[in-house]
Parts: structure tokens; C-alpha cells; sequence
């Protein structure tokens, strides 16, 4: 047998796996983008023109102007597990995913390459119901580093977790619990609606404790200027949360949890 | 001495719920071998093929692909094996030709190198007509050489297919056989496990028999099959069926 060269990173393994998950989204479209930017246009319509009309500025801003980053948020979290969780549940159940087990890519590789397909889902997601935003006179970006910062760093927290799940989930009724019992419930108190001031004060260490609030004031800091979190901090927890859950995520796969027999 | 193909020492495999299916297995297959790997269901051979070709964690012992420990050099050893397995463990969604695309992206090889090897699979195994629809929507022998094709679009060095004409018609089986055959004259080396004995005997050169975790029976084909009643009784009698066998006649 003819020796073969020392393998580097498998760029190609890489490329290949995005290519097949850009392919496996593509066949939902309508799940993947179209639901939730109607659903977004619907809350442009409710909170521009039903409801936010009646409500007061909060910091300088329209009810609207406020609300939009979070929404956008909220649908760059769900965007960002659901695909990820999705992609690894659904590649075990048909059991697809010894393709990717038997062929030379490393850990980090089959990583990434389901994480750029999450990132890149969310972000269009995301972008997209900004843009919406922009279109309706109801938003802008003040910071686009720091919107990006947002976008990719959300998702990619986000797709570490649905990864998890998507390893431990042992049917579709467990994959959607996380999403039923922790991120509609957490997204919905964390700020996208309110500020903390407009919280009883027995109640505001709830929004603190939650860690979407960081993300939705981040978010909107970068967009509107308006963050009630000190300088810093949400990103400081950000990346605190992308490196915990990536070695975890890493050793899950090394262990071969949920992975291999 | 060549390095042999595929080595593999005293693997034991143990499932969570405590299952034994694998136990102090040893075998080594020589470069360029056609080794017949057969044993009754449960046995233990698609376990083996899973540590192997690191489906499975084996709970003990070493395998090594052409010198390489299948564990700790598992990028380098992986990409000199191409595995067709018992299963369809395919997107269903996905076309023949992206299925065989993607395992040969997933092996590092350039677009045009895929591309040719990919024409020359389809050709083979008369999938051009197909390789456009969902793999679903394919028949069960369309399906077949569908993974065969996969599992050959990188070139391996070791080929191994766990009942490759299992479900198959004949006219595929007659055009698989005279491809491995042609393949392991090329100097492929190739561990097949089958139930179709007339199958092994007409192409392997070595054979074990497993049976409840071991190996029960290990040799050259004249060997095992030399004697009275041929590859059959042996089988029979290697894997304690022998009697029941008897019994029910």
C-alpha cells in the first residue's frame, strides 16, 4: 500500500458538510425563513401600529424601535437551536450520521461544520427581519461590529445547546422541550418587551439572574444605543458561554455521547 | 513482513444495558486477502465492523488498519476504509449522487476527482438512470448499490461490506461479485460478511466463522471447507447449530 500524506484540516470534509446542511435547509424554506419573518411582520404590525401607538417612549425610543432587537433575537435563538438540534437528532434517528463517523474528520471539524450552517441560518433570520425593521422606518444599526458580534455569537451559543440536545434527546417529544419549558419562557421575560425599571422591584433579580436578557440588551445596544446591562458584561458572559458549552461539546463528541454504540 | 491490512486483538465489546458481542475476538487480515467473514445473526460481525470502522467504542482491546491504531490514529486510519453497511443509513431525502458526492467530500477529495469517480460508480452499477431521484423513492437492490457505491468512492484500501447482496437481485449480485473480484486482483483487500455461503465460497480465500463473540473457526477456505459437507457443515458445526440442524430434518 502506497503511504498517503499526513492529513491537515480536512477542508473539503469541512466544506462538505456545510454544503450538505445548507442542502438539508433548503428543502424547508418555509420553516426555516419565511415562518418567521411573517411571524416578525406581525409583531412589526402589532407593536407599531395596534398596541405601540398607545404606549409611552421608553429611553427616547418607540415602542417599536424598542422591541424589534429583541424580536430579532428571540428568532436568532430559535432559528439557531432548532437547526442545529434538528440536524444532529435527525441525522442519528436515520442514523446518517455514520457518514460523518467513519469518514477522517476530526472533532473540531464535524463541529464547525454543523455550527456554520447554524450560524448562517440564524443570521439570515436575523438580518432579515432587521431589514424589515429598517423598511419600516422602526429601526437601525448605530453599531454593525458589535450587531454582528451579536448575531454570530448568539447563534453559535445557541447551536452549541441544540447540539447537546440533539445528543441527548431519545425522541422529538425531549428535543422540544427545551425549547417549550426554557427558551420561549426565557426569551419572552428577558427584556424584549420591558425594561427592568418597569419590573416590580422584588422581581427585577429575575431579569438579571436570565441569560437572555444580556443577549436581547446587546442586541439592542448595537442597534438603538439603548442597554440597560453595564459595558461589558453581556459580552464578557457571552463568550464565557460559547467557551464552556464548546468544550463541552467537544468532549461529548470525543466520548462519543449519543454518537457512537 | 507486509503490515496486514486490518488487525485486530482480543476486542471485547460491551453495550451499556450490559450486552456481550464481542469477546476476546482476534483476527488479522493480511494486505490484499478476501477474507469471508460469517457467523448467524447476532454473532457479533456487524459489532466487530463498527469498531472497526469506529461506529462502535470497543470496550477492550486494539485494532490496527494497516498499522494504524484505529483509536488514537483515527483521521489517518479511517481514510483507507470504506465501509457498505448492513443498514441504510442514508438521507432519505438526498439523491444517489449526492449521497456518493458527499461521502467523497467527506474523504477530501477535490470536486473533479469526485466527479469522475462518481460517473464511473454510477456507471457501474447502472445508477445513472437514478441518481437524480430521493434515495426513497428508489428500490430496495437500487438502494443497495447506492451504499456499495458510497462506500467505494474514495479508492479504500480495505474494503468492508456487511451483507452487500442481502436483498438483491441476481443479476446485481453477478456484477458486485465480478467488481470485488477485480478490485481485490487490483490488490484492495476486502472483509465481507454475507449469509449467502455459495457467496463466500466463490470469492474469499480465508474465513472465520464467529459465534456468540468469538471466533469459533479460522482458516483457509480449503480448510474449512474442504471437508464432508463442505462450508455449510462446517458453519453448522462451528456455530453449534449442528444439532438443531440434524434435529429438524
Amino acid at each position: 500500500m502506497q503511504a498517503k500524506p499526513p492529513l491537515g484540516t480536512n477542508w473539503i470534509g469541512l466544506h462538505t458538510m456545510v454544503r450538505r446542511e445548507v442542502s438539508r435547509m433548503m428543502r424547508v424554506p418555509i420553516q426555516a425563513f419565511i415562518a418567521p419573518w411573517i411571524s416578525a411582520l406581525l409583531f412589526i404590525f402589532i407593536f407599531g401600529f395596534v398596541v405601540g401607538g398607545r404606549i409611552t417612549h421608553i429611553g427616547g425610543h418607540r415602542y417599536l424601535e424598542f422591541v424589534l432587537p429583541g424580536i430579532v433575537m428571540m428568532n436568532v435563538v430559535n432559528a439557531a437551536f432548532l437547526q442545529s438540534s434538528s440536524a444532529i437528532y435527525f441525522s442519528r434517528f436515520i442514523k446518517f450520521i455514520e457518514e460523518t463517523l467513519v469518514a477522517p474528520l476530526s472533532y473540531a471539524e464535524m463541529i464547525a461544520g454543523s455550527l456554520s450552517v447554524v450560524v448562517l441560518r440564524a443570521s439570515v433570520t436575523g438580518i432579515g427581519i432587521m431589514l424589515m425593521g429598517v423598511g419600516f422606518g422602526a429601526t437601525h444599526v448605530e453599531s454593525w461590529p458589535l450587531f454582528l458580534f451579536w448575531m454570530v455569537s448568539v447563534s453559535a451559543v445557541f447551536g452549541l445547546l441544540g447540539i447537546i440536545v440533539g445528543l441527548w434527546s431519545k425522541s422529538f417529544e425531549q428535543l422540544n422541550m427545551p425549547v417549550v419549558f426554557f427558551l420561549t419562557p426565557l426569551s419572552m421575560v428577558g427584556g424584549t418587551f420591558n425594561t427592568v425599571e418597569m419590573l416590580p422591584e422584588w422581581l427585577r433579580w429575575l431579569a438579571w439572574a436570565n441569560p437572555f436578557f444580556y443577549f436581547i440588551n446587546g442586541i439592542r445596544g448595537s442597534m438603538i444605543g439603548f442597554d440597560e446591562t453595564p459595558p461589558g458584561l453581556g459580552i464578557g458572559l457571552t463568550l464565557l458561554s460559547l467557551l464552556v458549552l464548546g468544550l463541552t461539546v467537544w468532549r461529548l463528541y470525543a466520548k462519543g455521547y449519543g454518537l457512537r454504540e | 513482513m507486509s503490515i496486514p491490512a486490518l488487525k485486530i486483538n482480543n476486542l471485547r465489546k460491551v453495550y451499556r444495558r450490559g450486552t456481550v458481542a464481542v469477546e476476546e475476538l482476534s483476527l488479522t487480515i493480511a494486505e490484499g486477502e478476501f477474507f469471508g467473514f460469517l457467523g448467524p445473526n447476532g454473532a457479533g460481525k456487524s459489532t466487530t465492523i463498527h469498531c472497526v470502522t469506529g461506529i462502535a467504542e470497543p470496550s477492550a482491546g486494539t485494532i490496527e488498519i494497516f498499522g494504524l491504531d484505529s483509536v488514537k490514529d483515527y483521521r489517518e486510519a479511517r481514510r483507507l476504509v470504506g465501509l457498505c453497511p448492513q443498514e441504510f443509513n442514508v438521507d432519505p431525502f438526498a439523491t444517489p449522487r449526492q449521497i456518493v458526492d458527499w461521502m467523497g467530500g467527506y474523504f477530501g477529495m477535490p470536486a473533479r476527482l469526485r466527479k469522475e469517480r462518481i460517473d464511473m460508480l454510477m456507471e457501474k452499477f447502472d445508477l445513472v438512470a437514478h441518481q437524480k431521484k430521493q434515495f426513497r423513492e428508489l428500490s430496495g437492490g437500487l438502494k443497495r448499490r447506492v451504499v456499495l457505491a458510497r462506500a467505494l468512492v474514495h479508492d479504500p484500501q480495505l474494503i468492508i461490506l456487511d451483507e452487500p447482496t442481502a436483498g438483491v437481485d441476481v443479476e446485481l449480485r453477478r456484477v458486485l461479485w465480478r467488481y470485488l473480484a477485480e478490485i481485490n486482483k487490483d490488490g484492495k483487500t476486502i472483509l465481507l460478511t454475507s449469509h449467502y455461503l455459495e457467496e463466500v465460497e466463490r470469492l474469499c480465500r480465508q474465513i472465520a466463522i464467529v459465534a456468540k463473540g468469538r471466533i469459533a473457526r479460522l482458516g483457509s477456505k480449503e480448510e474449512i471447507a474442504g471437508g464432508p459437507g463442505g462450508l455449510e457443515q462446517a458453519y453448522l458445526v462451528a456455530t453449534g447449530a449442528e444439532a438443531d440442524h440434524v434435529a429438524g430434518q
